[in-house]
């Protein structure tokens, strides 16, 4: 007998099987039912309030600020509506850098942000801005230390994000913001990976400025928010000039229903937090365990213990990523940020963690999610697997066509 | 009396008698300095906007949140930014320096 294939499995899944939720979450049911009707009747623009039907919309979108607000401890009046977490990193560096300040010209991140926070300090060098780029440790946690010797009195922002979109990792946001509190230095936190898989407070954390995502929280792409802390009052050039809506900071029409998506799903997100993490950490095991027994060698990147629950970054030695992807076709993972996974560079995040080119080339983000289910990481651990032994073997010359004939 | 200066949107340095107690606003009106508030100081508009030279910021009482809620309106706006209307002098604000925003918000950069 020989042991029991994919294919063979009674309980088999819906094929392909989604392991990429920190690329994307899809719409959760509960939030496409309350958007709906803002897409038809209830059309209104929350900025006509001289008539109900902007009225209606207007009521809405002040809804959902306040459930954002709600979720990271924060004022209603201190959330900013945005297309995505990208426009929000942007406001919130280039629109604290441009804010007149004469004598704070210098930014601090780390070299395992996102593209847009570490290109947006790019953007902020070439009008005269000291930036510094703070290694990671092996853990791919910002050393508190090395953090403490450069920041100074002209540090004019800090931007550091929660969670690691690659690896999970959770940064030590409250010691980050206690340090730039005492300096006078904005903290900038991207928490598009962190809403609802980790528990955020802005007070706590001295957090000034953080970003949200809607489409990674279970809510709608196109939709974000920033977080701009009114006590002591933080203050942003804004980027686009228009009819001043969003207290100035953010011009042109709400888009009501994903406003209210974004709202209704990070209500859910932190209603459903606890719960989801501890099925997803039980289900991250069983993936980690499954594999593992099989692929002793493997490499799990990051923090074992500062993570989030969905999230599996692991180095198969002697493995392509691109090779055994190709070999997984049902199976939808990704070997690192959605929006670098263009270039044939390998992850610059598991380059900073210290990984060589060949290790970092041979690992695969595994990203679980709320509609993961066991029997998906059953199969994916086992085709995962096997598609590793295949190569390492060097018989994995047409596994694709393989399997389809033994469908 | 104490003095206060005004620099206008020209560049002219004004300098002018400041009682005890009036605020900015209250001062630029005496003096014929052509600072607009609208709403008469109630904390309404924004339109007494004024840019405080930086030396004398930090010596100004805080504003409070519904002044920082106008500021946020405010055309121009500056690291100290503040409005004429709650500004209220006093003997220590003697020579008190402040410039009508020239409406570009990047005024307190280059030279």
């Amino acid at each position: 007998m020989t042991r029991k294939t994919p294919q063979g499995r009674s309980n088999r899944p819906r094929l392909p099987i989604y392991l990429d939720y920190q690329a994307t979450t899809p719409v959760d049911p509960r939030v496409l039912a309350a958007m709906l009707p803002y897409f038809t009747e209830k059309f209104g623009n929350p900025g006509s309030t001289s008539h109900s039907f902007g009225r209606e919309a207007a009521l809405a979108v002040e809804n959902a600020r306040g459930q954002l607000a709600e979720i990271i401890g924060a004022d209603p009046r201190e959330i900013v509506f945005t297309s995505g977490a990208t426009e929000s990193n942007n406001l919130a560096i280039k629109g604290a850098a441009n804010f007149a300040h004469e004598t704070r010209r210098h930014v601090i991140t780390a070299a395992t942000e996102h593209k847009c926070v570490l290109e947006s300090c790019r953007a902020l060098e070439d009008q005269g801005f000291r930036v510094t780029y703070l290694p990671v440790e092996r853990n791919g946690l910002v050393d508190i230390q090395r953090l403490e010797d450069e920041i100074g009195d002209d540090t004019l922002l800090v931007s550091i994000m929660a969670v690691n979109n690659e690896i999970g990792v959770i940064q030590p946001l409250a010691e980050i913001g206690a340090l730039c509190r005492a300096h006078g230095a904005y903290f900038h936190c991207d928490a598009a990976q962190a809403i609802g898989r980790i528990a955020l407070d802005v007070d706590a954390m001295a957090i000034d400025l953080l970003s949200i995502s809607g489409h990674k929280i279970y809510g709608p792409k196109g939709v974000g928010a920033l977080y701009v802390r009114r006590r002591p009052r933080v203050r942003l050039a804004p980027l686009l000039s228009g009819g001043g809506q969003e207290r100035g900071l953010r011009s042109g029409t709400l888009p009501t229903p994903l406003c209210v998506g974004i709202g209704i799903a990070a209500t859910i997100a932190g209603a459903e937090m606890a719960d989801e993490a501890a099925r997803l950490r039980d289900l991250r095991e069983r993936l980690y365990s499954g594999l593992k027994e099989r692929i002793p060698d493997l490499v799990v990147n990051g923090d074992e213990e500062h993570r989030i629950a969905g999230n599996l970054n692991i180095s198969f030695p002697g493995i392509d990523a691109e090779v055994l992807m190709e070999n997984l076709g049902d199976l939808a993972v990704s070997t690192g940020s959605a929006c670098t996974s263009a270039s044939v560079e390998p992850s610059y995040v598991l380059r900073a963690i210290g990984l060589d080119d060949t290790l970092a080339r041979a690992s695969l983000r595994f990203g679980l999610g709320r509609f993961t289910q066991a029997a998906e990481i059953d199969y994916a651990t086992q085709a995962i697997a096997d598609a590793v032994e295949r190569l390492r073997l060097g018989t994995a010359g047409f596994p694709a066509g393989e399997r389809i004939e033994s469908r | 009396m104490p003095k206060m200066v005004f620099i206008e949107r020209d560049g002219t340095r004004k300098e002018v008698e400041a009682p005890i107690g009036l605020s900015v606003l209250e001062i630029a009106h005496r003096n014929d300095i052509d600072l607009e508030g609208a709403c008469e100081g109630s904390l309404a508009c924004s339109t007494c906007h004024v840019v405080v030279e930086p030396e004398w910021s930090d010596m100004l009482v805080e504003p409070t949140d519904d002044e920082e809620d106008m500021l946020d309106l405010a055309f121009g706006l500056t690291k100290t930014s503040r409005l004429g209307c709650q500004i209220k002098m006093t003997d220590e604000l003697d020579g008190l320096t402040v410039r009508l925003p020239t409406g570009s918000r990047n005024m307190m950069l280059g030279d």
